[in-house]
């Protein structure tokens, strides 16, 4: 935008406040509660939402949601600005890995005296999603779900391949020589000029992958206490090589190529990807694409797999009204986490876990057998400083461009260096 | 001059000079003193920590990193820009047939928002499905025919994802995007020279380079001026491109100082750093543009 258009834009804007747009909206009008929710569900699970929340607004005539759809590439800025100079919504949500930065900065509220003196409890969750809105014994949010990562497969090219169990279905493998066959099988080059038409496998989002086989080596980002980074670890090196191995020696990964990597298993070009739960919807619209899921296979010593959780949150100044009202509108969201599940979401909660509804859900049902071993990015306020070195150290060497070890020890010596700027 | 010409210059200066102080001229001074502080923006109230800031920022390798990579995308874009400018300017100084037409065309693409040029060229260079790679394999094959030994049988660069390539691919990208600006600006230039000099010449038996190179370009030094200057504090700013396109990546092949600022800013919150980080490159555009003005001012 030209500096004329932003100066028109400021004036307009400065008139809006004169004329009273900025003027605190009246919370409770007539005994109905007006609550502002804020989410980044701009994909088909906003659509869901908007569902939900129009059947709680019908169910409770005293309270009106009023839903805000922002995506999550501005979400967090947006967030962040309302908190801090005012004008934050009333629910909202936050990703389990960037609630540190806003609860150590007592920005939510303090849930812990509203779990008491209400029928829900930390048993009533799967432990590790519960714990990811804990911080420092505080419990500031209620975990809407969970969505790890997991095994995307290609049923109609593993039957094609002779991947099969005895009843001849597609055969998802469960361990590193087991996924190691299966994608050199699936690997197909038949025109022999070197570039395969079909890959085994593919890296699509980096950051997931990488964490999951990190995770599975017994690695980590921070050193335990959360104080310092842990990247220049055999762990790290070795999980790292390992994805790289795939791309560079045994050749049955393409080299990343961003933007193009998951359409190449949407149009069943790859066989295999690790991918969230939330891609469920963009296969589901896929035609032509015969695919299943299943846990992430073994890389290394133990099962893990990437996650990251929806948290609902309130803000720490809340008007007693509207948090009452709020409240009540998260435990509906969390009570029928089912519908919200059937658009790519790992419920959280047990009683939906063990229902047959949710079984019926096959993708969704798979990914959940994760949940007692999920890998959540280590809970710190230095966890958001420290992804992009994370992330680079991660590209340079699916790329090519530095070997892992200098690729982490620098991630490890830059991420040190944010830290002690803190 | 009379006490109210002075009421009436400040009455016409007013509107802007109110609008400039209140957007731009306190905003930066805001962020001076934003620069002081250790200020993450959740934080209740900013630590004052004098200019550490700037010792943070000096020593930190990616800061370097950053300001290197720009230089290098100002090193491809002002020389290579400009001297297309000029030569498009020059083109449509024949008076051709359909030079309106052109005109319009070499402007257009100053027109759109980086946005949409950015996601344009995504596509084009596009390592699998790309126009550009689509074209060079096509080559390549037909090569590879003629001589297997020569061509390789797919050339499909990865231009965005390589960290050799990145940079040079949103050099070209940006100057396709920026050539018409400048173009108008030394058509323009060219324009004001005086038929009679360039006459004059014509009538010595100079020929049309020589005429270029004698009296035009002399005549055009505060175009060029002008034109260098703007350009080069724009190609420092450099943001949309490598924002969008990138990111900063392939790792930090392409990160540039208002990408970095950007990221410290709006997706770390550290926004005393990055006030710190403005004002050093704010210094250092104020260094060249002195330099410039030194070597290519027109002397009175």
């Amino acid at each position: 935008m030209s500096r004329r258009g932003a100066l028109i834009l400021l004036i307009l804007g400065a008139l809006c406040l004169i004329c009273g747009c900025g003027q605190k909206r009246a919370s409770h009008k007539n005994g109905v509660v007006h609550l502002e929710f804020w989410n980044g569900f701009s994909g088909p699970d906003g659509t869901t939402m908007e569902r939900i929340v129009r059947e709680f607004n019908k169910l409770h005539p005293d309270i009106q949601v009023r839903m805000q759809i922002i995506p999550w590439g501005t979400y967090y800025d947006k967030v962040t600005l309302g908190l801090a100079f005012g004008g934050s919504p009333d629910v909202f949500v936050v990703h389990a890995d960037r609630l540190p930065e806003y609860a150590d900065r007592s920005a939510l509220y303090d849930m812990d005296e509203l779990i008491r003196s209400d029928s829900i409890s930390a048993a009533d969750f799967m432990p590790r999603p519960w714990n990811a809105g804990n911080w420092k014994g505080v419990q500031y949010a209620i975990p809407l779900d969970c969505h790890p990562i997991g095994l995307y497969y290609n049923t109609k090219l593993f039957e094609k391949a002779g991947i099969v169990d005895d009843a001849g279905r597609a055969k998802p493998p469960t361990n590193l020589a087991e996924f190691v066959d299966a994608a050199q099988k699936l690997t197909i080059d038949s025109n022999g000029d070197g570039a395969p038409e079909q890959w085994g496998y593919v890296f699509t989002w980096f950051r997931t992958n990488y964490y999951t086989y990190l995770s599975q080596f017994g690695g980590d980002l921070f050193t335990a206490d959360g104080r310092k980074p842990a990247l220049n670890s055999p762990q790290a090196q070795d999980s790292l090589d390992l994805m790289r191995d795939f791309i560079y020696n045994r050749r049955f990964a393409p080299s990343p190529e961003g933007q193009d990597a998951w359409i190449g298993f949407l149009t069943g070009k790859v066989a295999m990807a690790l991918e969230g739960i939330y891609m469920l919807s963009s296969m589901e619209s896929q035609e032509d694409l015969h695919f299943a899921g299943a846990p992430c296979p073994v890389f290394g010593k133990k099962p893990g797999a990437w996650a990251n959780s929806h948290m609902l949150v309130m803000p720490a100044d809340s008007d007693p009204v509207k948090r009452e009202a709020a409240w009540k509108f998260i435990k509906y969201l969390s009570d029928n986490s089912l519908k919200w599940a059937e658009g790519g979401q790992v419920p959280v909660r047990r009683d939906i876990l063990e229902s047959p509804e949710f079984k019926k859900l096959t993708v969704q049902h798979e990914f959940s057998k994760q949940l007692p071993y999920i890998n959540y990015m280590p809970s710190s306020i230095s966890l958001n400083q420290a992804l992009p070195f994370f992330d680079a150290a991660v590209e340079a060497v699916l790329c090519n461009i530095k070997p892992a070890s200098e690729a982490l020890a620098e991630a490890d010596r830059r991420i040190g260096e944010v830290m002690s700027r803190q | 001059m009379r006490k109210n010409q002075w009421r009436v210059a400040v009455m016409f200066l007013a509107p802007y000079g109110i609008l400039f102080g209140i957007f731009i001229l306190l905003p930066v001074l805001y962020g001076f003193f934003i620069s002081l502080h250790k200020w993450h923006i959740l934080a209740p109230r900013p630590e004052f920590i004098g200019l550490r800031n700037y010792k943070l920022a000096l020593a930190d390798d990616l800061f370097r990193i950053a300001f290197v990579r720009t230089l290098f995308f100002v090193a491809m874009v002002v020389p290579v820009g400009n001297a297309l400018s000029l030569l498009l300017a020059v083109g449509l100084n024949q008076n051709y047939r359909g030079t309106t037409f052109y005109k319009v065309a070499f402007y257009m693409p100053v027109v759109m928002s980086v946005a949409v040029i950015a996601i344009l060229w995504t596509w084009i260079y596009s390592a699998e499905f790309g126009l550009l790679n689509y074209y060079l394999s096509q080559a390549a094959a037909f090569g590879h025919n003629l001589a297997p030994s020569v061509f390789p049988a797919t050339l499909k660069p990865q231009w965005l994802n390589s960290p050799a390539t990145a940079m040079p691919a949103i050099a070209l990208m940006s100057i396709w995007w920026g050539a018409g600006g400048n173009m108008l600006i030394y058509f323009a230039g060219l324009k004001n020279i005086p038929r009679e000099l360039l006459e004059a010449a014509e009538m010595d038996g100079a020929t049309p380079w020589r005429r270029f190179w004698t009296v035009s370009w002399p005549l055009l030094r505060p175009t060029t001026l002008f034109c260098l200057v703007m350009s080069v504090i724009a190609s420092f700013q450099v943001f949309g491109q490598t924002y969008i396109l990138t990111g900063g990546g392939p790792y930090y092949s392409t990160l540039t100082i208002i990408l970095y600022m950007y990221q410290q800013g709006f997706g770390l919150y550290q926004l005393g750093y990055a006030s710190a980080v403005g004002y050093l490159l704010f210094a250092a555009l104020l260094v060249f543009t002195l330099i410039q003005f030194k070597l290519l001012a027109v002397k009175q």
